[in-house]
């Protein structure tokens, strides 16, 4: 077997099957590029400190792409809804700020590690964590959680929304009822969810809920949400200033949202989050029907090779559009390597920095390879990429 | 028109947030607002404040009130 020339060594901007949207999404519509080239070319100005007509270009700019999330995140009140730098920040932020030495927290063992890094940092603090084992399909079981739950005192449960190695989506409003029921916090990691799925949170009953910006939701790179309902406030992750309010006085103003977004905001990335969350409010029902259906066809079309396991629900279960595979044929590395370089796909292999999770499903030994559809992906696509690892894996 | 010559009253707010969405909630019930940078009259020198003509104050405020976005502090304030 020999590799193929690589297409892509000359021109980085090639045109591919894009198949790894869990990561980030790709291309993004051009009503999100649009809006990052306005804000840096039309207001690029600092929003929120001075009052010029630039300016306040720029701050009305950021609050209507506040308002924007909240309305597709089922936000009543925008304050409630602070822009970070990502979901990573958005989890560090709702973990650390709201945990303290003596915390126990019941945690799902599917957690990426923006959530399980965290922890482990707070663990050495004195935060103990129990881990609610998910099972073999990536879904965690709310009679588990709840068995956890009330064994000892807990201050939190923490557990993502959707899976990034399985697809599976977690049941969190059941979860959110056993936590609040034995007067534990519920924080959820959506990085995967948000967008791909609709997401209401004042239905689900949340208490803290961190999004990715530049996946499911098609903003650019760097830029993120983390609600946290009213009245509960997290210490600040960081100090410094946040244009209005009382800039004399020594410490951090303690009103939402600023009080979590010190320092000059992201603004282009903030736009081009807007510009995505008014795309979902427009099309979301017949965007996420369309992911579903080409994912489906990728599902069934994966799992029909010979020597490929496919892990994740089944096909007429709920799930975001991702899944992971191995196969007894090629390790996913090499599997990754030549749908690049031969078939001009693009997938990736290993960890997905979630450890915990293949550890879960079994594959932390093998790593495997995912796939995942989102924006742009059509069945042209996905019947390539079936076509492409039937042929690889004869 | 020199300065000094119109009046107008000030609002001050929270934060930037709540100053837009107070100007939203200004506009939407048909009352001129026009943003500024926070006159030292407020008494915080950073930041955006509103300013409406003192005729319309009382509304403004009514307004601000059902909208849930009461302001900080208020003056009236020269013409800038």
């Amino acid at each position: 077997m020999t590799d193929a020339p690589d297409a892509g060594a000359a021109s980085p901007a090639r045109s591919c099957i894009y198949l790894d949207h869990s990561a980030t999404s790709w291309p993004k519509p051009p009503e999100v590029v649009d809006a990052v080239v306005n804000a840096m070319t039309t207001c690029g100005a600092n929003p929120g400190r001075g009052a010029y007509s630039m300016a306040l270009a720029a701050a009305r700019l950021v609050f209507e792409s506040r308002r924007a999330c909240a309305d597709l995140l089922g936000v009543p009140d925008a304050h409630d809804l602070a822009f970070v730098s990502g979901c990573t920040e958005a989890c560090n932020l709702m973990l650390k700020g709201l945990l303290v030495p003596g915390d126990r927290v019941v945690v799902s063992s599917m957690e990426h590690n923006a959530v399980s890094r965290p922890l482990h940092v707070l663990s050495s603090a004195g935060v103990r964590v129990e881990v609610v084992q998910a099972d073999a399909t990536g879904t965690v079981h709310a009679g588990d959680v709840e068995r956890a739950v009330r064994a000892e005192t807990t201050r939190a449960v923490i557990c993502q929304h959707a899976s990034n190695v399985t697809g599976a989506i977690q049941p969190i409003g059941d979860i959110a009822d056993i936590a609040h029921e034995n007067g534990a916090l519920m924080l959820v990691d959506g990085a995967q969810a948000a967008g791909h799925m609709k997401v209401d949170l004042s239905a689900l009953d949340v208490d803290a809920y961190a999004a990715s910006g530049h996946k499911g939701l098609l903003g650019p790179q760097g830029v993120g949400v983390l609600y946290l309902r009213p009245g509960l406030d997290a210490a600040e992750l960081l100090q410094g200033g946040t244009g209005g309010g009382s800039s004399e006085e020594e410490s951090q103003p303690q009103g939402r949202p600023e009080r979590y977004e010190a320092g000059t905001p992201n603004t282009p990335g903030i736009a081009g989050l807007g510009a995505g969350a008014r795309l979902w409010l427009a099309h979301g029902e017949e965007w996420r029907a369309q992911e579903q259906r080409i994912f489906r066809e990728l599902k069934e079309g994966l799992s029909a090779i010979r020597g490929v396991t496919v892990f994740g629900p089944a096909s007429d279960e709920p799930c975001v559009p991702t899944l992971s595979l191995v196969s007894d044929r090629m390790d996913g590395d090499r599997i990754a390597f030549l749908l690049d370089r031969r078939y001009g796909i693009a997938v990736r292999s290993g960890l997905h920095c979630a450890p915990w999770a293949h550890r879960t499903i079994g594959t932390l030994e093998t790593g495997a390879v995912r796939l995942g559809v989102g924006y742009g992906s059509t069945s042209d696509d996905v019947a390539a990429a079936v076509a492409a690892l039937t042929e690889l894996l004869a | 028109m020199t300065p000094g010559e119109r009046r107008f009253v000030a609002y001050g707010f929270a934060s930037v947030h709540d100053a837009l969405a107070a100007e939203s909630a200004l506009t939407s019930a048909g009352i001129a607002v026009t943003a500024i940078p926070s006159p030292r009259a407020l008494g915080e020198l950073c930041g955006i404040a509103l300013r409406v003509e003192p005729a319309q104050a009382g509304v403004a405020e009514a307004a601000l009130e059902v909208a849930g976005l009461p302001p900080r502090a208020s003056a009236e304030i020269d013409d800038i």
